[in-house]
């Protein structure tokens, strides 16, 4: 499926991943487009619901990215997140998606680098995992 | 009066001291949850019909300005109404149970594995189920196969509501799954995320009673989704809802060492 061009959100928080995203811009470091940024104040202000909905809307791959361990802004904001995701993706499991189609990850405002590694990691396995069944199979 | 009747008035009224007891009855071959005030006649009293009392006590108590209520309670029941002691939504000193042990038949049908009430009133306490087959059979698929399965089942979903309304532990003052925002299809059936985002909203909070289930007009197996994400909420945190003194760890910082750090 080499012409399969996935659909994929990126939820980051203000503080930390949306400015990780923002320096790997600035620094022009090459990334696929296929990702859309979702600005959230906090990685804990990505509820489960906004996941499952992008999931059960055909989005391919739901990243979201979070200030590290013990930087949010919010004190521990991100704890949430960390207990959140798997909650998250072992119910995709348990209805038959691959729960790869979500990843959690953290991105410092400084880690552009790593903000363009994460991207491209994600759009490559969302692209062997193929297109989001979701449609196919509720049509 | 039937001995039944007598029997758990008795239970009620003489023993526990309570001014009313909830429990089920049949009149004109229906049955239906009914508050019984001291002294009145129970009449045909129904043990063998599963339903949540504890979602009709919840309707009634804003209303029950005082006295203590005796409801028949399944180990379902006490697990529900842990959850709401937990809430502060009842004041556990005028609740009164009446342990109902379920029958053989019953936790067949609930592949219930926790059928025994903390204390016994009634009936004789049976082994637990150890699983459930859907559970099984549907975890050995290939993912595709179970996700057409479930996308099979979410199809027949006619948007009754009826999940949500006898759900027990459905806690929120506005339902999420009335807004577009979350469900976008405007018509039947109304697609995965309903499904997903209710299932997702119960997982630290569903105490396998499969009132949705049993009340579900399409026959949805969704006491077997309840399950299994319950199985994964006991792997990943060791939680299982039902217990006053346990926080959600949905609500609750990282351990100290934890590996995510
Ligand atoms: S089994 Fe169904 S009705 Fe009972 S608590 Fe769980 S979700 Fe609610
Ligand atoms: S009870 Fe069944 S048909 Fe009704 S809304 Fe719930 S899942 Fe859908
Ligand atoms: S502000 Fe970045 S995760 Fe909370």
């Amino acid at each position: 499926m080499s012409d399969f061009n996935p659909t994929i959100l990126a939820f980051c928080c203000n503080w930390c991943s949306y400015a990780g995203a923002d320096l790997a811009g600035v620094s022009r470091l090459q990334m696929p487009p296929n990702v859309h940024v979702v600005r959230v104040m906090c990685s804990a202000s990505v509820k489960g619901e906004y996941i499952l909905k992008a999931i059960s809307q055909g989005v391919d791959g739901v990243l979201v990215l979070g200030c590290h361990i013990g930087d949010c802004h919010y004190m521990t904001g991100n704890h949430r997140t960390a207990k959140r995701i798997p909650v998250v993706q072992k119910l995709l499991k348990d209805v038959g998606f691959d729960e790869r189609r979500v990843r959690l990850d953290w991105v410092s405002a400084a880690e552009g680098e790593k903000f363009q590694r994460v991207i491209t990691e994600f759009v490559e396995e969302i692209k062997g995992l193929g297109p989001n069944p979701v449609r196919e199979v509720m049509s | 009066m039937s001995d039944l009747g007598k029997k758990l008035a008795s239970i009620a009224f003489d023993e526990l001291g309570a001014d009313y007891l909830l429990a089920m009855r049949e009149e004109h071959g229906n049955v239906a949850p009914v508050m019984l005030a001291r002294g009145q006649d129970p009449g045909e009293i129904r043990l063998d019909v599963p339903y949540q009392l504890v979602n009709i006590l919840s309707n009634i108590y804003p209303w029950l300005k005082d006295g203590k209520v005796a409801v028949v309670t399944r180990r379902c029941d006490e697990k529900a109404l842990e959850e709401f002691f937990k809430r502060e939504l009842f004041d556990p000193r005028r609740i009164l149970k009446i342990g109902l042990a379920c029958s053989k038949e019953q936790v067949a049908k609930c592949r219930c594995s926790d059928p025994v009430p903390a204390k016994t009133h009634i009936g004789e306490p049976q082994k637990a189920m150890e699983k459930d087959e859907l559970s099984e059979k549907l975890m050995a698929m290939p993912p595709e196969e179970r996700l057409r399965f479930w996308a099979y089942q979410f199809k027949k979903c006619n948007k009754c509501f009826a999940c949500t309304l006898t759900c027990p532990v459905c806690f929120c003052d506005e339902c999420i799954l009335e807004e577009k925002t979350f469900v976008p299809e405007p018509g039947i059936p109304p697609g995965m995320s309903f499904h997903l985002i209710r299932a997702y909203h119960l997982a630290d909070k569903c105490i396998e009673c499969g009132e949705c289930e049993r009340s579900c007009p399409a026959e949805i197996p969704l006491l077997t989704l309840r399950k299994l994400l319950a199985k994964d909420v006991k792997e990943i945190f060791g939680f299982a809802p039902g217990d006053r003194k346990t926080v959600s760890p949905l609500l609750t910082v990282l351990e100290e060492g934890c590996n995510e750090c």
